[in-house]
């Protein structure tokens, strides 16, 4: 169907193309002079709520707050994956042994973009705010969670106490990947409006980074943010100059309108538009540039990977073998090319391989995949992998000089994969008494029929409903009765939280590990996230289901090391083996996110060859692109 | 039966519809597979699955199925709702935007949708029944043949098409429309306003072509029926014209089962049109329903809900009320 759209598109657009503007003193629709004002596609497409801005609760998040508006305590760094300090003067200063207690100190001189000066009273007033309406509040119970108590040492220096041993004080209180759950409000905003807080609107917000709101549509289609004059004094005007006057916001519609949207310059960033869309466009637009020149083209350093989670607790996937058989008689090739186009980077471990996370994690377990045995015998892994995918690729008439090869095949397609042994697999499903029926389908050692339910989002997410779609259909090529059930984003959480209809689940949920700290992702593999198999109770933790005590018992050894500390990265590589060695979960690539950009107005965008920071519009770290990119020159 | 019977028991009827209206709306999105509170949950989740965590999630539930008011059984619930529905007209918060309220959320968008949904309905109904009843009185001529083609040719091409194919000529080819429209926001100016007409041209068009096809082949099938109609052979031996006979004796009587639809298409309006506002970025209540749809945010679906029902039994009853005045037969019985 994609390609179908594209053979549409495409000799549309070339028949269509008309010259478009690149008009000297060419304004935008919203007054600003066009070369002066970065435009990006919304993330959201339209948002319903644009004029709610209190960050306390549900609010228009996608229109800029993170990136433009609001300002951290720390900030990541996300081409290294570290942390460093943004409102904060340095790193936080641990008071106690139990890690419990800290010391910040706050740069001075950052102020408000109503000219109030910020101080410690702002963060003591929020976190004070977060904690007395914890039960009112939609969006404070991480840090109402985390933290237990705080004092004001001076203007610009507090300290705060945390409900446990805190190794991870810097990405829970600043960012670990896209933003940070601690947003700090105004306290001379908020305070006069006493316990009204909880319903505060907070529309046109007064923000702490380098841009004021200057307009938004109270229809959600698009947000205006104005530079400060005062740029330099605000959260983070130590950073540089943020490049554009203007950062619009706006939402072009669907892919179709977007497309040609992108071809007449209209905008600067998009967000996932599909690999066929860019092409047509680039075809008719040669400043529409995809993230990586070769293939595949896309950004694959999103912080999650996609996975198959399976409910473990349940039979007949309670077992090893049947886990493994899934895996073993997946075509990952074959999938990645007709949902993809061959355009991703597999993942055998469970998280994402990117340029953070491989020497971390991958490349130190390379060895132990290849090495890795099942109890029959059988080696399933497939160091190759890459190189058969950019073999199939080339024999199905991608150009050759496009796909990498030598070292840049495991940068691009990844270190390797599960072989795909349909053979393997049926011989695992025998050993456990599960054979094929006269339908062709593998039946329950009862001989009763096996139909497995996998549920996969709709179209709220394309791009994992056709990776879905096409896992069912090279499952049932290798003899499963599949029924894959697409759902809305509310049934999707529904299923991933409650066991008693949780069986297959296409997710990325527990596989979010970024860096060298896997807390966020996998502190939650614990005894107390676990219900019984048929429970309907909802669960708050440890979607991938995970019984084991072994990494129940390196989880919790690890919460007394400090993140840093080579055994605690060690440990994470432990949990990754013992995850993957029983197959808990199928982990099957990067999230392939496409970014395209159009140079017509601004250039040097983070891209594969000039990393400077990740190229999306909707983490917080999009900063960097605005202090980073400049103006193209006249044409 | 005198008049105020016949009204009082039209008002009966409508009321009744009201009622029952109101009970499913009540109950049918809590037979959907989820929650508004594992929508909510959901919607943070995916998309900072890394940083909430276990601890926050159950706090979250507890709270939010608090501030939802999802505690107690279904019976207290339903009467709570109606109590809120009816007595105070107040449809609460959103769930999804909590703690935005359900009524800000409609106001905001209701008017463009009215705005346009209500302007482009009126005119392809009247242009459509133009149309037809040229088509249909004229049925045996070469031009009425074309005038019918135009409304099989446009009546079954599905709407994504339609609008898409108006957008490419009329945006792209033709850059006369804006492809992607900025309305403008702030204090109205003659100015704005005109912007505002301007960049809602294109959805309008695609919306009258759509409807156009409709009215023009079933005012066309009517006329043709009604012009065989002894009545206008008698009114055409009485020497009465093409115009009288067509405007008068056809027209006045093929027009009834039209405005029904007319009444009844007015009174869906207030579901929004949802591929309209995606394709044209155009502000409006579709996209809110539908948000509301897939995270489970009973409140906003109720208002919604609430309002179209509100307004298609309305519309019912106002064409029932009128009927008398547009068919004499009716008035007698």
């Amino acid at each position: 169907m994609a390609r179908l759209g594209r053979y549409l598109l495409a000799p549309l657009m070339g028949a269509l193309m008309t010259t478009t503007g690149l008009a000297q003193g060419a304004m935008t629709d919203v007054g600003t002079p066009r070369s002066e004002t970065l435009i990006v596609q919304t993330f959201d497409g339209r948002a319903a709520n644009a004029s709610a801005q209190n960050p306390m609760n549900a609010y228009a998040i996608w229109r800029g707050f993170r990136e433009l508006g609001w300002s951290w305590l720390w900030e990541m760094d996300t081409a290294t994956g570290e942390s460093y300090p943004e409102l904060a003067a340095g790193p936080a200063e641990v008071l106690n042994d139990e890690h419990t207690q800290f010391r910040v100190k706050l740069r001075e001189g950052v102020y408000w973009s109503d000219g109030t000066e910020f101080t410690a009273d702002d963060v003591i007033y929020s976190l004070e705010t977060y904690i007395k309406y914890r039960e009112q509040l939609g969006r404070v119970a991480v840090i109402a969670n985390y933290v237990k108590s705080w004092k004001k040492v001076d203007d610009y220096t507090f300290e705060v106490e945390t409900t446990r041993p805190a190794y991870d004080f810097q990405t829970v209180m600043g960012v670990y990947t896209w933003g940070s759950q601690f947003v700090i409000v105004p306290k001379h905003i908020f305070e006069p409006l006493g316990d009204d807080v909880v319903t505060f609107q907070n529309t046109n917000a007064v923000t702490l980074g380098p841009y004021r709101i200057k307009e938004f549509d109270p229809n959600g289609s698009w947000q205006l943010w104005e530079l400060r004059e005062d740029w330099e004094r605000s959260g983070w005007g130590n950073l540089g100059e943020p490049k554009p006057k203007y950062v619009l916001y706006k939402d072009f519609g669907p892919e179709e309108t977007r497309a040609l949207a992108f071809v007449q310059n209209q905008y600067d960033v998009d967000t996932f538009m599909s690999p066929d869309s860019i092409q047509a466009a680039q075809s008719r637009n040669p400043n529409i540039e995809t993230f990586s020149p070769t293939f595949p083209y896309h950004d694959m350093n999103d912080a999650c990977s996609y996975g198959i989670y399976i409910n473990q607790q349940r039979a007949p996937y309670d077992m090893p073998e049947v886990r493994w058989a899934l895996a073993l008689a997946l075509d990952l090739q074959q999938v990645g090319i007709s949902s993809m186009s061959g355009q991703f980077k597999a993942g055998a471990l469970p998280l994402a391989d990117t340029p953070i996370t491989g020497p971390l994690y991958y490349g130190p377990l390379q060895s132990w995949l290849e090495e890795l045995t099942l109890p029959d015998g059988y080696k399933p892994y497939n160091t190759n992998f890459g190189a058969e995918l950019a073999e199939t690729l080339a024999a199905q008439g991608v150009d050759a000089s496009q796909l990498p090869t030598g070292d840049a095949l495991e940068a691009g397609f990844g270190m390797g994969w599960w072989k795909h042994d349909p053979e393997e697999a049926a011989k695992l499903l025998e050993s456990v008494g599960i054979t094929k029926g006269s339908d062709g389908f593998f039946a329950l050692p009862d001989g009763s029929p096996w139909v497995l339910e996998f549920v996969i989002p709709g179209d709220w997410n394309k791009v994992l409903q056709r990776i879905g779609f096409s896992i069912a259909d090279s499952w049932r090529q290798a003899g499963f009765n599949i029924n894959a059930r697409q759902v809305d984003n509310g049934e999707f959480t529904t299923v991933q939280n409650t066991n008693a209809r949780n069986e297959l689940q296409i997710n990325w949920s527990n596989s979010c590990t970024y860096n060298a700290n896997w807390q966020n992702s996998w502190r939650q593999f614990a005894e107390t996230y676990v219900e019984p198999a048929d429970s309907t109770d909802a669960l708050n933790g440890n979607f991938m289901r995970v019984t084991d005590q072994r990494i129940f018992d390196v989880v919790a050894d690890s919460a007394r090391l400090p993140t840093d500390d080579p055994q605690f990265l060690e440990n994470g590589r432990e949990i990754a083996k013992y995850l993957t060695e029983d197959m808990q979960m199928i982990n099957l690539m990067n999230i392939p996110t496409t970014i395209p950009t159009n140079k017509s107005y601004w250039t040097n965008f983070p891209k594969q060859d000039n990393f400077y920071a990740a190229p999306y519009t909707w983490w917080s770290s999009f900063k960097q692109t605005v202090v980073n990119i400049e103006p193209a020159s006249p044409q | 039966m005198g008049v105020v019977a016949y009204v009082a028991k039209r008002f009966g009827l409508y009321l009744a519809v009201l009622f029952i209206g109101l009970t499913i709306t009540f109950l049918l999105p809590r037979l959907m597979p989820i929650n508004p509170v594992d929508g909510y949950i959901g919607q943070i989740q995916s998309r900072a699955s890394g940083t909430l965590t276990p601890e926050a999630i159950a706090e979250m539930r507890r709270n939010l199925e608090e501030l939802y008011g999802l505690k107690g059984d279904l019976l207290t619930q339903y009467l709570s709702y109606l109590k809120r529905v009816v007595i105070d007209f107040d449809f609460g918060p959103s769930f999804t935007y909590y703690p935005q309220s359900v009524s800000t959320m409609i106001v905001t968008a209701l008017p463009w949708t009215l705005g346009l949904l209500l302007t482009a309905t009126v005119i392809a109904w009247l242009l459509g029944n133009m149309v037809g009843l040229v088509a249909g009185y004229f049925h045996k001529r070469k031009a009425a043949s074309i005038l019918e083609f135009v409304g099989i040719l446009l009546y079954p091409i599905p709407y994504y098409i339609l609008a898409v194919t108006v957008l490419l000529t009329l945006a792209y080819i033709f850059p006369i429309f804006p492809l992607s429209p900025t309305f403008p926001v702030g204090q109205m100016t003659p100015e704005k306003v005109g912007m505002i007409i301007y960049n809602s041209l294109l959805p309008a068009i695609t919306l009258v072509l759509a409807g156009f096809g409709w009215n023009i082949l079933s005012m066309k099938a009517l006329a043709v029926a009604t012009a065989e109609e002894p009545y206008v052979t008698y009114a055409r031996l009485k020497g009465a014209s093409n115009w009288t006979r067509m405007t008068r004796y056809v027209f006045r009587n093929a027009l009834l089962p039209q405005v029904t639809a007319l009444a009844l298409s007015l009174g869906m309006v207030f579901n929004g049109a949802l591929l309209t506002e995606i394709i044209f970025s155009y502000p409006g209540i579709g996209l809110i329903m539908r948000t509301a749809a897939t995270g489970g945010d009973y409140n906003v679906l109720y208002g919604a809900i609430t309002l179209s029902i509100l307004a298609v039994a309305t519309a019912g009853l106002v064409i029932d009320l009128i009927y008398p005045l547009l068919d004499p037969r009716i008035r007698r019985k």
